[in-house]
């Protein structure tokens, strides 16, 4: 246990020696808001709420989604795929930690550092161009913690499945695009699952990528709240053991058929 | 004989840009840079005539790969003259390059994906060679440099010794007047080393083709060039033959002795004991402080022997001497050439 | 120049033919890539059915423009991907580009050649199928400008963002860091050039009319075209002028270009 917060440090570390780097992506990541914002702006027009969610809500959802892709690392994430391709993997596996908790130490460090130099000056700076909403009391501000954590893990399980394909195949890149393309589609962050028809909204909500994008924001904008909040943050608990054990079932083949067959 | 390359009062200064750093660092830079100047290579002269195989060495930092990047017009001098093949290289880069090739040990010159094959035929066309040349060059190199054995495999997939060879290859097809060599055997093993060097050499000879090598490897630059050419901190110390330079700084030389029984301390006068092993000693003497045949009376008088061998020492340590003692530098004429 | 577009032909030859080494993979790769970029525009087209119309303009017209944006993105991405940031800077940094400044052809089109990711054609295709959804739902007073234009317009948009590219490009001389910052203008700029520009706040209206010309490149044409009302009230003329406001910007794109390669030969790499 101990090891595992050990590795968390250092990673959460080297996330914060990316500073430089950050202001430039700051500005890109509130400028991609501003653009969402206003389409939304634009299709709400002057209605003031539509299905539950008000304009104000619709513009913190635009700066919600792209405070959170840093954090979910929602555009792409090779990394275990790429110690599987140039052997790092063999080392790792050689360590003392349990490689499904290595990795996510590793990226839990990176996810909390991009939090703090990224999500929130970026959520921070976002609020001082809208008037945004956020959660109205303690226990709903934190529900939204215990339910960012919960996305992290959510995330974290899907990226690791995914790179899990390395074991098995050399293209597992193309696998890795196609996969994360899928988690975009059903998570809510092109447009507030909200908007879309009501079907569409609940099945994606039920998915692990609207369960690790949407629901978190549901809880912020303090729409969900009271069974829904609970049984929003049931379904996230759900996806984050259900990915875990499926993550475990399948790195433990992986394992055999790496050791049996060679690099 | 023509001067192939002239070059005269070469100089290359450098800003090197001292960033700002901290969290507002990179806005900082945009309005305030704080620089200093360095002075990689500082008036060098030299000229190579055609055919010659000219060694180009100095320590790490020392201005051999500005040089070589401004030989090659990669680099635009800050001042100073520099003809190559009667062209400036950086001006006239794209005529210019047609008659160089160039091998650099740590990178390809090859598209990476590409079995050798189809990378040797892209060069064919890149270069416009003729037909006929084409293969008649390709035809002897794959004999020399023994490519059919990987002629079909991707670049990315050769060991260093093979992807040395294609790169080698691929330099010389179109039958470039001046070769520039950069580290070419570097990390191979001592029988690829081997016959890079006589592949080298069969260039030299046959082609008459110009090389300019840059290595670390000195035994590359004692076992194919006659002239070697020292530089450090931006200045030429040294220009003309290695022997020269060898019987000027060259004077340590090794005598190994296999004493009949293990003595504790056989000490020699005017000799310093480099290693004991068991009965086994190996010495090392100054040339002008002593003679052998001084050390071997001292041995012979004192001592019991089996056998012994005297042998100069590797010229590997005398250039590390140089560079490390700034040996040259205390010469009396150490900033002019020595040219023979 | 007959002798250089030979052979970059060639270049790009090679690189499809290595990229369809395993055509059933490959092609499984871009249908995968072409169902998952059109679900942006399919979200936008079930969320659109609530609200009917988004700045006056419906889904039909919106997808005209949103269909050619992606359809000249796809096209430029293909084509002038060595120019790609990511995949032009580790060049400069690997010392790779020497290589490049060693052989005997003009610079530009090596680097053209160096890349040409043939899977582009998912978003190319994505965007033809948006494109002519769009133009079978919004009727079109078709005269022989408007006809004559839509190829036009195709090709000055590609223009357009491969001189995006370009200047993205050359700034790796000067700088080793990510510009993160220049996303803004490649892919920020085909985003809001997918929508009708007039939804968007001024200042950001601003931006990609001035500093990127955007809007002359989607915008005003879309609006002669579609015979849609300009709420901004701009003379009619500016519909017209997308080929020539590409064509400078490429010349600026390619200009820059070359200080940077002149740049990089005097201080070094």
């Amino acid at each position: 246990m101990k090891s595992f917060f050990a590795i968390v440090r250092v990673s959460f570390r080297r996330q914060l020696t990316y500073r430089a780097a950050n202001l430039s992506g700051l500005a890109t990541n509130l400028m991609f808001g501003f653009f969402r914002a206003a389409v939304l702006v634009a299709l709400y027009q002057d209605r003031a709420n539509v299905n539950g969610l008000s304009i104000q809500g619709a513009i913190t959802y635009a700066g919600l989604t792209q405070a959170l892709i840093g954090f979910l690392s929602f555009f792409n994430w090779y990394e275990m795929m790429h110690s599987v391709y140039d052997g790092q993997v063999g080392s790792d596996l050689l360590k003392p930690q349990n490689f499904f908790f290595y990795w996510l130490g590793i990226d839990s460090g990176r996810a909390f550092g991009s939090f703090l130099i990224r999500s929130l000056p970026l959520f921070l700076v976002f609020s001082l161009f809208f008037e945004i909403v956020s959660p109205q009391t303690l226990l709903q501000g934190l529900a939204f913690t215990v339910s960012l954590i919960l996305s992290h893990l959510i995330s974290f399980g899907w990226r690791f499945l995914v790179n899990l394909a390395a074991f098995w195949t050399p293209n597992a890149l193309g696998i890795g695009r196609f996969a994360f393309g899928l988690s975009w589609t059903f998570s809510g962050f092109f447009f507030p699952l909200a908007l879309f028809p009501e079907w569409l909204a609940r099945f994606s909500r039920a998915t692990p990528f609207g369960a690790s994008v949407y629901i978190p924001i549901e809880v912020c904008l303090n729409i969900s709240q009271g069974t829904e909040l609970i049984q929003g943050l049931f379904i996230q608990v759900f996806w984050a053991l259900a990915l875990l054990l499926v993550d475990h079932i399948i790195l433990s083949l992986g394992i055999r058929k790496l050791v049996i067959q060679g690099g | 004989m023509t001067p192939i390359i002239t070059v005269r009062n070469l100089t290359k200064t450098f800003k090197v840009f001292h960033d700002h750093k901290g969290y507002f660092g990179a806005l900082r830079n945009l309005f305030d840079r704080k620089f200093k100047l360095i002075e990689a290579v500082y008036q060098i002269n030299f000229t190579i005539t055609a055919g010659e195989l000219v060694g180009y060495i100095g320590p790490n930092g020392a201005g051999k790969s500005t040089t070589i990047k401004m030989l090659t017009g990669l680099l635009v001098p800050t001042s100073g003259e520099l003809r190559v093949n009667g062209y400036i290289p950086w001006k006239d880069r794209r005529k210019y390059v047609k008659y160089i090739g160039a091998v650099f040990g740590q990178r390809t010159t090859l598209w990476w994906d590409l079995p050798v094959c189809d990378s040797l035929n892209l060069i064919k066309h890149i270069y416009e060679i003729e037909e006929t040349q084409f293969r008649k060059n390709l035809g002897i190199f794959r004999e020399i440099l023994d490519l059919d054995t990987f002629m079909e495999t991707p670049v990315r997939s050769l060991s260093l010794g093979q992807r040395m060879r294609a790169d080698l290859c691929a330099a010389l097809l179109h039958d470039p007047t001046l070769v520039f060599l950069d580290e070419p055997t570097i990390g191979l093993d001592v029988v690829a080393k081997q016959r890079i060097r006589d592949f080298i050499q069969f260039i030299n000879q046959e082609k008459h083709t110009t090389i300019l090598l840059t290595t670390h490897d000195i035994s590359d630059v004692a076992k194919l060039c006659e002239r070697v050419i020292i530089i450090d901190l931006g200045k030429i110390l040294f220009d003309g033959k290695l022997e020269t330079l060898l019987k000027t700084f060259g004077g340590r030389r090794l005598l190994s002795v296999d004493f009949a029984e293990a003595y504790l301390k056989p000490v020699l006068e005017n000799a310093e004991i480099i290693s004991i092993q068991g009965s086994k000693v190996l010495y090392s003497f100054e040339r002008d402080v002593v003679s052998a045949s001084n050390l071997i009376n001292q041995l012979s008088t004192k001592y019991r022997i089996l056998d012994l061998e005297v042998h100069d020492q590797p010229i590997e340590d005398t250039i590390r001497e140089i560079y490390e003692k700034q040996l040259l530098y205390n010469q009396p004429h150490a900033e002019k050439n020595f040219t023979s | 120049m007959q002798r250089n577009l030979t052979l970059l032909h060639r270049l790009i030859n090679i690189q499809i033919r290595s990229q369809l080494q395993y055509p059933f993979s490959f092609f499984m790769e871009i249908l995968g890539s072409a169902l998952i970029q059109s679900f942006f525009f399919i979200s936008f087209a079930l969320v659109i059915v609530r609200f009917e119309e988004i700045g006056g303009w419906n889904l039909g017209e919106v997808a005209f423009i949103w269909g050619m944006t992606e359809f000249s993105f796809g096209l430029m991405d293909m084509i002038f991907s060595g120019f790609d940031y990511d995949y032009f800077g580790p060049l400069i940094r690997l010392g790779r580009f020497d290589q490049l400044l060693l052989r005997p052809v003009n610079i530009t089109l090596q680097v053209l050649g160096s890349r040409f990711v043939l899977r582009r054609i998912g978003k190319i295709f994505q965007g033809a199928v948006i494109f002519l959804f769009g133009l079978s739902q919004v009727g079109v007073n078709w005269t022989p400008l408007r006809i004559i234009y839509i190829p036009i317009l195709i090709i000055s948009q590609v223009l357009f963002f491969g001189s995006l590219f370009i200047i993205g490009a050359t700034t790796t001389f000067w700088t080793m860091e990510r510009l993160e910052i220049l996303n803004i203008f490649t892919y920020g700029g085909s985003e809001i050039m997918s929508y009708p520009m007039h939804i968007f706040p001024r200042a950001i209206r601003l931006i990609f009319t001035y500093i990127v010309p955007a809007i002359f490149l989607s915008y005003f044409p879309a609006v002669f075209i579609l015979e849609k009302t300009d709420p901004l009230n701009a003379p009619r003329i500016v519909s017209f002028i997308a080929p020539l406001v590409s064509l400078i910007l490429l010349w600026i794109a390619l200009r820059f270009w070359r200080y940077g390669i002149k740049n990089y030969q005097s201080s070094g790499s």
